[in-house]
This record gives C-alpha cells, structure tokens and sequence, in this order.
C-alpha cells in the first residue's frame, strides 16, 4: 500500500466569505476522524494476553481514553480484531471465520508474541503467526505486551487510519 | 477458630455430610505394597523412589486391569475414589530401558484415607490396547480419550474414543518420542460435533429422526492459499508445513 | 434437528454452538448443545482450541526452560504453577529450601490464590451482567499487579522462582506493600459481597443452578474450590500438609449444595482466609538466604565466580546445561487455587525432561460441563461455566 500526502485533518477557514463556526475540509479527514476514534473492538482473547487485554479495558488504564472502549463481541458490529493470544491449528478456521464476518473497514491487531509469531511455542499445534491466516495491521511485542504497549499499538493504528484514502481499497484477503 | 473443621457458607455449623470430617490416616505405601502384591501380584516399580508405584505387566493388563482398579476404588480399606490422571509415557529412547515402549500411569487418591497409589500398566506397541474404566470413574472418558489422542494408546470399551486436544484432521501421536516437534498439521474445517450430540440424545432416550444442517462456514484451506498469493505471508514457510504434512493434512 | 421422545412425539431442537469465540467461553471453549425453547436437553464440549504442546514443548529444554512454559499453564496465578513446578523437582533432588523461600512462597502463593480468584469472580459476575464488581476487583488486582513488578518486572508471567529458590529475595519494603494490599482486598471482597450476597437477582441466577452433588463431583475427579462447593471438606493444604501449613489458621470453606452459588461464594471467602494466611506469613518472615545451598541446583555467589575455579565451572555448567535430577518418575502435587495441580515428571539423569505430564485441575471441571447443564436453562450455562473457571491454558496445555 502507497500513501499520498496527508491532508490536515482539520482546516480552520479564516476567510470573509464564511461565517464564524464553519470550517472547511476534506471528507477523506472528517471521515477518518471518526474511524479512528470510535473503534469498536472485537477481543479475539484465547489466552494470556487475553487477561492483559481485560486490564486494558479496567479503570486503571481504561481504554476509553481512546475511544476504543466498546468491546463487541460480535464481529458484525466490532471494526476492530484484536487478536490476543496464541492461535492454534484447531483455531485457525474460527479466526479466519470471524474475520471473514466482519464489515469493511476493519483493522486487525495482532497483540504479544504469540498471535504475532507463535511466540516460544514452535510446536506440531501452534500456527507461527495470524498473518498466516489473516491480514495485519498493527503488532504489538511482548508476552504479554504491557498494558502501556496495548495503547500504543491502538496509537499507532488510529495514525495509520488517519492516512487511509478512501478510494483506495483496503488489501483485504478475502 | 478451628482448624479442625471447615466453616460452612451461611455460617457455622449445618454439618450435612460425612465428608466433613478430617481425612483418616491412610496406608504407608509399604503396606500398599505388600497389598497389591499380595492381592493383585503386582510388582514395585523402581523408577519411582519417591513414592509407590505398582507395575501392571503388559500380558496381564487385559484380563487384570478393569478389576484391580474396581478393588481400588471399592475396597473399605483402600477406597482410592479419585482418579486423579493418567499419564502417559512412550520410553522410545530412554536410557536403558528394558521392556515395553508405552506406560500408561493411572493417579488415584484417596478422599477417605490419606494415601495415594499409582498404577503402571506396561502396553506394548503393536497391542497398544487397554481395558476402559470409564464406568468406574466419569473423568477417565476424558484422561483416556487425551491419551489415545497424544500417545496412542487405544481403549476398548470406551464409547467416544475422539481425540481431545488435537483436531479431527490430525494424523499421528504427537507425544510419541518419535513425532517431530515443529511437524505442523493443519485443519480446514471445525468438527461439526453432530455426531456426538446425537449419541447424548439417545443416552436420554431421544430418537433423532433428521439431524438438521450445521454450518460451520467454508473449508479454510481455499482461503490460505489467496492469502498467500498476495504475498502478506512467508509463502516458503507455508509451503515446507504443507509439504511435511503430507495429503491428509490440509 | 428432529427427534422422537421417549413417549413417542415429535419434537423439534435446536442445535446451537457457543464459542470458542464467545464472551463467557473465553475464546476457547465450545459447547454444542440442543435446545429445547431454552433448556438445554443434551450438551457436548469441545477443548484443544488453545493446545499449544506444553508437554512436547518441555521435552525440548533444560529444567529451567520450562519454568516460563509453568506460567502460561494456569496465567492468573502464574507464582503458584512456578512454585507447585519447583517443588515437584526439588522433591526429585530431595532438597528443602530455606526457611525464609518457604515463607516468601507461602506469601506469593496465597497472594495469588486471591487474584487468581478475583478474576474469575469478577469475569463470573460479569457474564451474569454485574459489571460494578469488574471494576472493583480488577483495581484490587492491579495493586497486586504492582507488588509483582517491584518483585520480578513482570505482570503476568512472572517465573518467579528457581529450582532450588527464589529468583531473588524480595525487594526492602516487601512487606509493607503487602500488608497496604491486603487491607484493600479485604475491602474489595466486602464491596463486592455487599453488593451480590443479599442481592434477589443475584440469588435467583445462582441458587440451586447446575447443582454437582458429593458424589459426582469426586466421581469426575474435582479438586479445590469447585470439590469444596459440593460439601467435600478436602484441601491438600491441610490433608498433607506442605511448605508448614499445619502451622497456620486457617479454615477451608465448604458450601452446602453444590450449585453456582456456593462456587462462587467461596470463592469471596476462600480470598479472606488467604488474607489471614498472608498475614501470619509476613509476621514469619525473617531475613535470611532464599536458595538452598546446594551446588546441584543453585547458582554460587557472583564473588566466587570471580575468583573461585570451581564456581565458574558450576556457575557455567548451571546456567548451559541446567539442573539434572536424578532418573525415576515422580508425582508431586500443590493446592493452586483451582484445585490440585500436580506434577508427574519423568527424568532420565539428563539436563532435559524426559516427560512432563501436567494434572491440570480444570481439566475435570471441564469434562464434568456437559452434563451439568443439561437440563438446565442456556443462560445459566453461562453463569456456570464461570463459577467452575475454566482457565484455557491450564486446561489444554
Ligand atoms: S504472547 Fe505470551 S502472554 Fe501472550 S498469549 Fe503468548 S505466551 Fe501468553
């Protein structure tokens, strides 16, 4: 994926031919505004990172500061997987089932070693990374990645949505 | 405060069971011994010098197994009413090791007595084979569908001998010493579990006339493969796994 | 799906699958059931969504390598999967640590007994819709959260201990942080009671559901809490009694019926307790080493390393080749806050496992799920399958 030139997002008009309180943009900005700071998460835990994710969502770190604070757990309704934990072979055809039902535009992260790589269980069972079955937007390392290191990775997606276009379609491997 | 005695959810006291009370002293395990020698002619095991571990030889497990572990649990004196485990192991390369591959060690402890017992049974790898006990304890449907499934080892009797942990498309024993560790198997389809269903229908005495559809959505494999052509993938990677599993894996 | 009943009519079920991605499956358990309007009449589970070969995983490395895979069996009390691991091999070596790990460990163990146990209440009682008691828990265990960074730099997974000992001694002020936290658990599990115990809707959901009598509970092999609800008396703390706790007071809590809400009652008092145990602990503690002194096992000091041949060579051989315990199989067991974690360890006289079979105390739960629901309503199935916590990593290793 190319990007072109980011727009501002926001362009305060200060010209005599509008009024006060109207602002000019572009609908590429207003619309990404809005993608990126309503997400509403669909949290594929399986396993350790999974718990982490829920302390996450708790008060202490609260990811509504991010407006990410929605946790659907219907992929009809989530734009957001987040995948937290390892995935199995036996795994496998859920994920890709879930992703498959989710509605454009979706974003996938891929949280802690193990979704990201398999992590230290190179085994018969564990698939050595989501990518194999589904496309990533953002990784998060650690096992689990720190509560601090879950925000950062959802900072980092909401930039990456800042810059999406809208003509383009997103690569989606469906 | 008493440590004798457990305190009760709404308050003290209400003592409803027997099981309240504290658990008796139990057999030294060189009085087991001596008992399962004497009444089954089972032999102390060596490799545990920890505890006691009785050895059921392979030839006699067919005959014997069913009925040494109906004594354990029933008897007054023994009552080993918890099957704690079964652990499975495949001595392929251990040093030295004389005798069949495959053990199977059966955990039982006791809820009335503090004492505790392991049976070894010795299976042989080309009769690996053993008595079920799931009539004498609910969770051995479980242990030895999780030991068929990892080592092999098969249970005649059992009524739903599936695998538990691996999926339904997995070929091999992956704790056998001889499957390799990074040898991956994948699955393109979720077991639609109809079948079982059904077989619980009937225990209730229902009849199923016509089982419906399940959707469990399309076969995954399809789906790998366009992945994999828009290059997000390590497509070599992917490759080698499919090439080590072989037909039936994917 | 069309059956025929016992006395010949014609009924129509529905089929329904729940999970494994499901909110109170935990992404990991599936459930197909038939449905008749909500009672469930027949009931199947399914596990192994998360079996990531813990066992063959284990064969691959030294003794010590596999302390990281402990943590991620049991994640919510990764401390008490590293210690009940431990002493499984310390028994092999026949060691006893000293004095003070013995009490530290006691310390973690019951500490993480509590926020093993303020998880799943609070995931419990979410699933049942009472979200207030997620945020009160949830903070509660952060503190917790707290203390094990102090400790060891790890949240979760924490590998805390060393065959042999600790990874080190605990930090100056260890104490006092304890003591702060457990007042805050206590309150915690007060609000927390204040708002469930007397609560209609509450009682409703959970009184007389998916009751699991004497009998079969020990029939399916339970242990610890769920064992417990069921009116069993029996905790391997005080049955045979480990790491000196007939030495302290403490009560097991034992419900009457057996039904959800027994499990998860005594879950809220079981955390109490252990609040006392950690109280008498910390009054024990005394300074002191925390490894055994014990060139098999530990690693000599860093000063001697420096000067000494011979520790250079045990430091060396230690840390590339790990611990080797002497041939034979052994079983060891460990109260975890699910019930009785054990152990079964077959060693060759090598540096790496032979076999490592884990007694996962969910395992029984799970396979007893089925059943219990059968006849039951479909929500209740969920508010059950919380109460008997179900922790995937243990479960399917
Ligand atoms: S990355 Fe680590 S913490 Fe996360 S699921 Fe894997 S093993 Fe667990």
């Amino acid at each position: 994926m190319t990007f072109k030139p980011v727009p501002a997002t926001v362009a305060a008009v200060s010209d005599s031919f509008v009024p006060d309180g109207v602002i000019a943009t572009s609908v590429e900005a207003v619309v990404n505004w809005g993608r990126r700071n309503s997400l509403w998460p669909f949290p594929f835990g399986t396993a350790c990172c999974g718990i982490e994710f829920m302390g996450v969502v708790s008060s202490v770190f609260d990811i509504s500061r991010f407006g990410a604070e929605l946790v659907r757990f219907s992929p009809r309704q989530a734009d957001l997987l987040i995948i937290a934990g390892t995935i199995t072979y036996k795994q496998a055809p859920v994920l890709r089932r879930i992703y498959d039902q989710m509605c454009e535009p979706k974003w996938v992260i891929s949280a802690g070693a193990c979704a990201t790589s398999g992590g230290f269980y190179d085994c018969y069972c564990t698939v050595p990374g989501i990518d194999e079955i589904i496309p990533v937007d953002i990784y998060i390392a650690g096992c689990p990645p720190r509560p601090e290191a879950f925000l950062e990775g959802l900072v980092q997606l909401q930039n990456k949505i800042a810059r999406e276009h809208l003509k383009e379609q997103k690569a989606v491997g469906a | 405060m008493s440590t004798a005695a457990g305190k009760g959810i709404s308050g003290e006291g209400d003592v409803r069971s027997w099981k309240r009370e504290p658990i008796k002293p139990g057999k030294s395990d060189d009085q087991l011994q001596a008992l399962a020698a004497e009444r089954f002619g089972l032999a102390r095991d060596a490799k545990d010098r920890w505890n006691l571990t009785m050895t059921l030889a392979a030839g006699q497990a067919k005959a014997k197994l069913h009925e040494v572990v109906r004594v354990l649990r029933d008897d007054p004196e023994l009552r080993f009413d918890m099957l704690l485990d079964l652990a499975a192991i495949d001595y392929l390369s251990y040093p030295n090791h004389r005798g069949p591959r495959f053990a199977v060690v059966y955990l039982f402890k006791s809820l009335v007595f503090r004492h505790r017992f392991k049976l070894k049974v010795e299976v042989e790898e080309d009769d690996a084979e053993l008595p079920s006990i799931h009539d004498l304890y609910r969770i051995a449907d479980w242990s030895e569908r999780e030991v068929f499934d990892q080592m092999g080892v098969v249970f005649s009797g059992h009524p739903n001998l599936k695998r538990i942990l691996n999926h339904h498309e997995f070929i091999g024993h992956p704790l056998r010493k001889d499957y390799p560790c990074q040898k991956r198997q994948k699955l393109s389809i979720n077991d639609p579990m109809v079948d079982q269903l059904e077989s619980r229908l009937k225990h209730f005495g229902y009849q199923v006339v016509d089982s419906g559809e399940v959707h469990l959505g399309a076969p995954i494999a399809a789906k790998h493969q366009s992945v994999a052509e828009q290059g997000s993938v390590d497509t070599q990677k992917q490759k080698n796994a499919a090439g080590a599993v072989g037909a039936g894996g994917i | 799906m069309r059956v025929l009943t016992p006395e010949g009519d014609h009924l129509d079920f529905m089929t329904l699958n729940m999970g494994p991605s499901h909110p109170a499956t935990h992404g990991t358990l599936r459930i197909f059931c038939a449905l008749d309007g909500e009672t469930m009449k027949a009931a199947v589970c399914e596990m192994g969504y998360l079996h990531r070969g813990f066992e063959k995983m284990v064969e691959q490395g030294t003794y010590s390598m596999v302390l990281p895979y402990t943590d991620r069996l049991n994640y919510c009390s990764a401390m008490i999967n590293n210690i009940g691991f431990c002493k499984a091999v310390e028994k092999m070596f026949n060691v006893t640590v000293p004095e003070r790990c013995i009490t530290l460990r006691v310390v973690l163990i019951e500490l993480s007994r509590i926020i093993d146990h303020l998880v799943c209440s609070c995931t419990n009682l979410v699933d049942l819709g009472a979200l207030t008691n997620f945020w009160y828990f949830f903070n509660t265990r952060e503190e917790v959260y707290k203390i094990w960074e102090k400790l060891c730099g790890q949240r979760l997974t924490n590998t805390v201990t060393r065959i042999g000992g600790m990874y080190r001694d605990a930090y100056p002020g260890f104490e006092d942080d304890v003591r702060k936290v457990l007042v805050k658990i206590e309150a915690a599990v007060a609000e927390v009671r204040g708002l469930i115990e007397h609560n209609k809707i509450f009682i409703d959901r959970t009184k007389d559901v998916c009751v699991v009598s004497a009998e079969e509970a020990i029939s399916y092999g339970w242990t610890g809490p769920c064992l417990r609800a069921s009116g069993v008396d029996r905790d391997l703390r005080k049955d045979e009694p480990y790491y000196g706790y007939e030495t302290y007071q403490f009560d097991t809590v034992v419900g009457e019926t057996g039904d959800t809400f027994d499990r998860i009652m005594i879950r809220l008092y079981e955390m109490l307790e252990s609040v006392s145990i950690v109280r008498q602990a910390l009054d024990r503690l005394k300074p002191g080493p925390v490894n055994a002194p014990d060139a098999r096992l530990s690693l000599p000091d860093r000063d001697r390393v420096y000067h000494d041949m011979e520790a250079l060579i045990n430091s060396f051989k230690l840390i590339y080749e790990g611990v080797r315990p002497p041939p034979g199989e052994c079983y060891d067991a460990i109260e975890a806050a699910n019930g009785e974690l054990g152990f079964h360890i077959t060693s060759d006289g090598g540096t790496n496992p032979y076999r490592i079979k884990v007694r996962p105390p969910c395992f029984t739960q799970y396979a007893a799920f089925g059943p219990m629901c059968e006849g039951e309503m479909i929500a209740d199935a969920a508010a059950t399958l919380g109460s008997i916590n179900i922790i995937a990593g243990e479960l399917d290793r």
